[in-house]
């Protein structure tokens, strides 16, 4: 049965229309997200898409004869254009200097393209239909299409398609409406192989793209970041990013959060000042992690100190820590100290072969998410540290957060007193963290923490140290288990706490 | 900041489900993609041909260097390293080993390249029964035990107990945590499997009227109670009939055991040793749950390197023992030297064989005065294939990630083992993994297969079955090194383990030639090995 020619257009203008409208919303969601202010962003986008659409149209008039195959033509280009370009802007994102041009200039094509298409229509069917019907209809079909798509693109297509499916999803409406009219205007219009073969490459690039799209995904990792990537590097160990916004620069590794140089120094005054500050006289300081070097700047200040090393696995890290200017200031120039010794390898096995103790060990590992990094929490490791530290020395641990994760922190706890350390914990409140605790530990002595510190530090001072030692109602010490290699504790605890409260 | 945290949720959501859908592609994309058959580097390995030909063939040479001896202990797999320890410990004997291959450990061997050392054949010791003293003994000597808490129960040393995550199994297209298979497994089918390991926790309870366990290591202190010695003849297949187990996934998981520790099916096993893989082991440990394993790069190896380390006698490798006699109270060893091609002969007071009951026959026809039986009877082996890889990453599945041992559900092999999962290393450079498969078809033309398969042709084997759980891990494959075992490790058929051939094959000969070797027990285990040796080191004494 051969459906009418006038129905079959009017379906493709359904379909056209819900593709634009949704070219539309794609466009707009993706500046809103990747460039933050949604409101001036979706409204600029809008703006400038309809305005493409009226250059469009206006346009439309310079086309005047072989119309169905111009019409193809077009509905292959919005295809091709409104599939492709969401990828184009996700992998474009963090690469290029000036995303917004690239951005305005994709959505401006998109809209001309689309502004093209109804006026060609009305043209095609200028004959078929009174003028009064013509109008009526096409709009008609060209509203539906659009509330169409403005309901399903929140409600199915973002939740179950994703942006980048979502664009080739109706990319490919698009180029199957341009077959399908090469189909059915076969004999009327003219160069029909290569308009056949233009929209068969459009449905195979689009085909590949949406199988495809995981592994695009991969590569837009602007997706977890907030703030604009200044830095982003792949090291063998991990995914190095530094972000930047009007206020501060943030370190991501893997996607987590290291730092912010807006409140870092209340995380490494709290991590190294409580426990060095006790250490008499301190000669040799140990730092394992931290390869950014603001834990050694806190522990240069002491001018007794004669010895640093740090030993971070991977010297992409510490490499960048000093090379970039800005986090050359930011850690003080510490790494270049010719007091510091930096080691790139393993932590674990470099403790285990050392023979050397230091009177002072800071501990900055990442968190324990995998068991990769929760064998470095282990009563194991922590009974090497044991022999690393001098007598009369001390170490540190930075151990995750207390309140979120009660059973993580108290687990560091309880598994190093359970290797015969004294411990002290204690916790501070880093905004970009939130609650975040710390654990000193002694292989002998009680602690005694010195209450006078130096007074150019910003955050510590005797008053504040007494009440971060001070564990409040809701977050008391508990009993854990004990984290050891065979049972990794810890990370189990870890994944279940995080978690649930970021569910 | 909210709104940040609000927009990077709703861009991982997104991003989530893009990447839920989009595994249907992926899967999609991997089967379109050409298998890239680039033929992988790597050799093929197995116990020394050359001896095994000579051995069949038979040696006539009559050697003209004659060299005096105590004690000769002939094998230096785990058996014959224990008797010659013990030797040492309980004697001033003059002890030599031979060993025809060129380092000692027989079934407990190991390889090592520039990423790790792995396992070409046994790879774990369970925690053992604290009643086995003996073996208390040596794991201390060992420094693998440390001490012993208040209550008496051992402290193991950390680095030697397998780290975490212990097992996992791939099933329903998903890596559970444990062996036990639960992911998506239908109702009916877990409250089977919890009645079978109801069942087994009372085996493991269950004594005989002489008061001794149902089931215990070394399995000769296991009760003599006809009630429970009876389950020796019935298959482990008969036995789970019997029950009325009758799931599917219980069946696996019980033929994945049988496979692991005796190399053989269902059908093969009896449900005495079948059982007593699950009831043979109660052990406790002061800083451990009590099934964990005890486990190292280079596999028993590197118990077997301990024990020699205790030998105090002199080991020669590379030497093939071809003729053994009796005469003037003397035992006569001929052995060659497989380097040099000279022939020595000791003369010893004493003799232990250590050898697998199948060279065993050979050895001492001539004393005996029996012809070789061509295979020994009632002694019935498995062929193994060991395949250590070299992969520049083990790749992520859905699930538990990457832990010491990874099981394959539906799969006749056993899965693999990461070899450097005791390593405190983080981030591994390059991962090596050792997987097992069992060759339980006794079909002469399976059994001929084993002999006569290529190289290529077992590393695509290897391939295919780890492809069931990695799609694409070709692509990750640098390295792949073979091992074929062709008679790999004895197996309980029903009958064997309480029957007569075991118990005459365990007599002393004239009291002069002792007999140790994990075959004696019809089950291979370390702990059944360590104990033949330490046996026939006592029957020898005082010497
Ligand atoms: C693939 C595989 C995996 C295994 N996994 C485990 C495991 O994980 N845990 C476990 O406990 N057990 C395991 N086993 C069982 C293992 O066999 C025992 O643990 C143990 O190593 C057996 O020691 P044995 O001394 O009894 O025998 P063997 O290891 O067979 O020792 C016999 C020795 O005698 C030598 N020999 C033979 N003939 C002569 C001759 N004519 N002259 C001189 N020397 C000779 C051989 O070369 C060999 O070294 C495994 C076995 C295999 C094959």
């Amino acid at each position: 049965m051969r459906i009418s020619v006038q129905a079959l257009l009017l379906f493709s203008v359904f379909v056209v229309a819900t593709c634009g409208l949704v070219y539309e919303l794609v466009a707009g969601t993706l500046a809103s997200y990747l460039l933050g202010d949604s409101v001036t962003q979706f409204s600029t986008i809008i703006g400038v898409y309809l305005f493409s659409m009226g250059i469009g149209s206006y346009l439309s008039r310079f086309f005047n004869r072989n119309l169905i195959g111009w019409f193809i033509q077009i509905e292959v280009l919005v295809a091709l254009v409104g599939g492709f370009s969401s990828t184009l802007l996700f992998l474009l994102f963090d690469r290029v200097a000036s995303f917004q041009i690239v951005l305005y200039l994709l959505v401006s094509l998109t809209g001309t393209l689309v502004g093209l298409e109804i006026p060609l229509i009305m043209r095609i069917l200028e004959d078929r239909f009174e003028f009064k019907e013509l109008v009526s209809k096409i709009f008609t079909f060209d509203y539906i299409g659009a509330l169409l798509a403005s309901v399903i693109f929140p409600l199915l297509l973002v939740p179950h398609l994703g942006l980048l499916r979502t664009s080739y999803f109706f990319g490919l409406l698009n180029a199957g409406v341009a077959l399908w009219l090469c189909f059915y205007f076969s004999k009327e219009v003219r160069w029909m192989f290569f308009l056949r073969t233009a929209c068969v490459v459009a449905i195979g690039a689009l085909v590949t793209g949406f199988v495809l799209s995981d592994r695009i995904l991969a590569f837009t990792e602007s997706l977890s970041y907030a703030d604009k990537i200044i830095y982003s590097v792949q090291s063998p160990y991990q995914k190095i990013v530094l972000t930047k916004n009007d206020r501060e620069f943030r370190l991501f590794l893997n996607g987590n959060l290291q730092f912010s140089s807006a409140d870092e120094y209340r995380y490494h005054e709290a991590l190294v000042h409580p426990g060095l500050n006790s250490v008499p006289n301190p000669k040799k300081v140990l730092v394992l992690g931290g390869g950014d070097g603001l834990a050694v700047r806190e522990v240069l200040r002491y001018p007794s100190v004669e010895k640093v090393v740090l030993v971070d696995l991977d010297q992409a890290v510490t490499e960048l820590f000093k090379s970039h200017e800005v986090l050359l200031d930011l850690n003080q120039r510490a790494l270049e100290s010719a007091k510091v010794q930096i080691i790139n390898t393993d932590a674990f096995q470099w403790l285990k072969n050392n023979r050397e103790q230091f009177d002072f060990v800071v501990i900055d590992f990442p968190d324990p998410a995998n068991y990769a990094i929760g064998k470095l929490y282990s009563n194991t490791f922590y009974k090497v540290l044991h022999q690393a530290i001098a007598p009369g020395g001390a170490a540190v641990i930075q151990a995750t957060s207390p309140f979120v994760a009660p059973n993580s922190y108290w687990c560091v706890v309880n598994t190093l007193t359970s290797c015969g350390f004294v411990t002290m914990p204690y916790h501070a409140h880093v905004p970009s963290f939130g609650d975040w605790g710390f654990v000193l530990a002694s292989p002998q002595k009680e602690l005694q923490v010195n209450g006078q510190f130096m007074a150019q530090l910003r955050f510590l001072d005797g008053a504040t140290f007494e009440q971060m030692r001070t564990f409040p109602k809701d977050m008391p010490a508990r009993e854990t288990e004990i984290n050891k290699l065979n049972n990794q504790a810890l990370v189990r605890y870890f994944e279940d706490e995080w978690a649930k409260y970021l569910n | 900041m909210a709104q940040q945290e609000e927009r990077r949720r709703f861009l991982k959501q997104s991003a989530v489900a893009l990447g839920g859908l989009a595994l249907g592609g992926g899967g999609y994309l991997v089967s379109c993609t050409p298998a890239t058959n680039q033929p992988i580097p790597g050799s093929l390995l197995g116990p020394s041909f050359k001896a095994g030909h000579l051995l069949r063939t038979g040696l006539t040479v009559v050697p003209t260097q004659t060299e005096e001896i105590d004690v000769a202990v002939i094998g230096g797999g785990v058996s014959g390293l224990s008797a010659a320890r013990w030797l040492s410990k309980h004697s001033r004997a003059r002890v030599c080993l031979l060993e025809l291959e060129d380092q000692t450990g027989g079934n407990s061997q190991s390889g090592q390249n520039a990423v790790s050392a792995y396992p070409w054949g046994a790879h774990y010791l369970p925690l053992p029964n604290l009643a086995n003293r003996e073996l208390l003994q040596f794991l201390e000597e060992a420094r693998v035990i440390t001490g012993y808490d208040a209550a008496g129960l051992p402290l193991y040393n950390e680095y030697h107990l397998c780290f975490d995550p212990e097992d996992r199994l791939f099933i329903n297209g998903y890596w559970q945590e444990g062996l036990v298979p639960h992911w998506s497994v239908p109702q009916p089918d877990l409250e089977q499997i919890d009645r079978f390991l109801a069942l087994m926790e009372e085996m493991k309870q269950a004594k005989g009227a002489d008061g001794r366990f149902a089931f215990d290591i070394p399995l000769d202190s296991s009760s003599a109670d006809a009630q429970f010695r009876q389950l020796d003849t019935l298959t482990m297949q008969e036995w789970l009939h019997q029950q009325n187990l009758t799931s599917e996934y219980l069946r696996w998981y019980v033929e994945y055991c049988c496979l692991d520790d005796f190399g053989a099916t269902l059908e093969q096993t009896s449900a005495w040793a079948g059982i007593h893989y699950f009831a043979g082991r109660k052990a406790q440990a002061a800083n451990s749950d009590p099934h964990r394993v005890l486990t190292w790069p280079q596999g028993n190896h590197w118990l077997a390197e301990r024990l020699r380390e205790q030998t105090g006698a002199e080991i020669r490798t590379g030497a093939l023992v071809y003729n053994l006699e009796l005469k003037e109270g003397k035992v006569l060893i001929d052995y060659l030297n497989l380097a040099t091609n000279q022939a020595t002969r000791l003369v010893a007071n004493k003799c232990i064989l250590a050898t697998p009951q199948f060279v065993r026959e050979r050895l001492v026809a001539k004393i005996s005065k029996t012809a070789p039986k061509p295979a020994a009877q009632g002694f019935s082996y498995a062929p193994w294939l060991v395949a250590n890889l070299t992969l520049k990453k083990v790749p992520n599945g859905k699930g538990t990630p990457l832990s010491w041992d990874n099981v394959i559900y539906g799969s006749r092999s056993l899965g693999y083992v990461y070899a450097q999962q005791q390593s405190v290393q983080a981030f591994p450079e390059k991962q090596v993994i050792t997987f097992y498969y069992p060759l339980p078809d006794t079909t002469p033309a399976a059994r001929q297969a084993v002999f006569t398969r290529k190289r290529e042709e077992w590393t695509e084997l290897v391939l295919q079955e780890l492809e069931k759980a990695h799609p694409g891990i070709r692509r990750e494959v640098e390295q792949a090194d073979l091992w074929v075992w062709g008679h790999g490790m004895i197996r309980p058929t029903p009958g064997f383990i309480w029957g007569q051939e075991r118990q005459k094959a365990a007599a002393p000969l004239d009291g002069k030639i002792v007999f140790a070797h994990s075959d004696l027990s019809g089950i291979s285990i370390f702990e059944e090995a360590f104990y033949q040796g330490i046996k026939a080191a006592q029957q020898l004494l005082p010497v």
